[in-house]
């Protein structure tokens, strides 16, 4: 009943899963970092903040969606041991030459900016894409603001 | 009487105004000679005078291009003043329309390729009156349209899109949605960093606290935002419920297996 309102297939993973996802890639995060924990504050919140970005990609779409794909990509270029990647070698974004948008739109362009993998993007494609992308997010702040909540001292 | 009639009508058919001839065309005098023929058979219909410019034709006989072209004169008839202005107005990049200078032929020519194009492309677009019916510009028509379509997709996602309107507008609120939502999510990151100093997550703990009447509002909240996707939550609620919490002992005891450290047992202690 409430699919039918967009004609962009925009499903989105109910919370559930959201949740399970930042769990595991949290406790994984404590399994790598050393025993000695860091003291700066800096990297605790980076790598918390890559865990929430990662676990959002992997439970979203996994290498469905060009973005989450993009964005695992990225992480797993910084840090290789973080992420697993699929076995198939499936093909992030097509060579910027061949999907550079034909017709040059400068309107769209802080948008490529924001989503991520959005430079390889032709304009419609990424209109699905950031709906599809402010979906997860909101599901994913959902998530982490129940855990905050949880786990604040009352 | 009837002789008279005849010949008064046919004075009448003589004086057609010489302007008239001209903005029909030379296919469009062939036409009117036989539209001419035609009427002369039957006289009794027309007794106000064949042709003028506020009459319209009843033309029986009709094949395909002379149908066209009774349409189009019929048309031209009718809002005569409102395609003037029109061709002049709009920018028309057509050849098609800049070569005719005869308003009667601009519009066949305008009806048949636009038809051709419906036939011939993969994605119909309709040409409308007036516009310009190369390929390129109806593609990109068509591509226009549907980056529109989406954005009003994009609109109903994003809460408060609906005051602003115009494509500008729009993605300035989207952009400033993506950059609000992914602030939040390093607020709360930050915000989670500072509660648990050590890192550690209490596996067990977090599924059972997840799964709490606590976690509920929530669930229903989402389930009331995301109706859109979500058709089953509230039902299947308790089933997920179950499901989760053995995936996350199964869980807890993969980690438990994986973790060569010392604080194995604390690391997994309930409270």
């Amino acid at each position: 009943m409430g699919s039918g309102n967009n004609p962009i297939y925009t499903g989105v993973p109910e919370k559930d899963v959201f949740a399970l996802h930042f769990l595991q890639t949290l406790s994984n995060l404590r399994t790598q970092i050393p025993f000695s924990s860091p003291d700066k504050t800096k990297d605790r919140v980076k790598k918390i903040k890559k865990a929430a970005y990662v676990s959002m990609a992997r439970a979203a779409g996994g290498t469905n969606r060009l973005w989450s794909r993009s964005l695992l990509h990225q992480a797993a270029k910084r840090n290789n041991k973080n992420v697993r990647l699929s076995r198939r070698r499936k093909r992030v974004t097509w060579p910027r030459r061949n999907r550079r948008d034909p017709v040059e739109e400068p309107a769209a362009e802080r948008l490529r900016n924001l989503v991520p993998g959005g430079g390889a993007m032709e304009t419609s494609k990424l209109m699905e894409e950031t709906a599809h992308y402010i979906k997860c997010l909101s599901m994913q702040v959902k998530v982490m603001q129940c855990l905050v909540d949880g786990l604040s001292p009352k | 009487m009837d002789l008279t009639g005849l010949k008064w009508l046919q004075q009448q058919q003589q004086m057609v105004s010489p302007e008239f001839l001209h903005i029909l065309g030379s296919d469009g005098r062939e036409e009117l000679r036989r539209v001419e023929s035609y009427l002369g058979n039957n006289i009794y219909d027309t007794i106000d005078g064949c042709i003028s410019r506020t009459s319209s034709f009843q033309m029986e006989p009709v094949k395909n291009n002379e149908d066209n072209r009774v349409i189009a004169l019929r048309n031209k008839r009718k809002p005569e003043g409102k395609t003037e202005k029109r061709e002049k107005k709009k920018k028309i990049k057509a050849e098609d329309e800049t070569e005719s200078s005869m308003k009667g032929n601009s519009n066949m020519s305008n009806t048949e390729t636009s038809s051709e194009f419906l036939k011939q492309d993969y994605i119909h677009v309709r040409a409308r009156r007036g516009e310009a019916t190369d390929r390129h510009s109806l593609a990109e028509r068509a591509r226009r349209e549907k980056i529109s379509k989406k954005m009003k997709c994009l609109q109903d996602i994003v809460p408060g899109c609906n005051k602003v309107t115009g494509k500008a507008g729009m993605l300035d609120e989207i952009i400033n949605y993506v950059q609000s939502l992914q602030q939040q999510v390093e607020f709360l990151s930050m915000k989670l960093s500072f509660l648990n100093p050590q890192l550690e997550f209490h596996i067990n703990e977090l599924s059972s606290m997840m799964a709490d009447p606590r976690y509920f509002p929530l669930h229903q909240q989402g389930s009331l935002d995301y109706s859109v996707i979500n058709s089953n939550q509230t039902t299947s609620l308790n089933a997920l419920k179950m499901e989760t919490s053995s995936s996350w002992d199964v869980h807890s005891q993969c980690l438990c297996n994986n973790l060569r450290t010392d604080s194995v047992s604390s690391f997994f202690s309930l409270k």
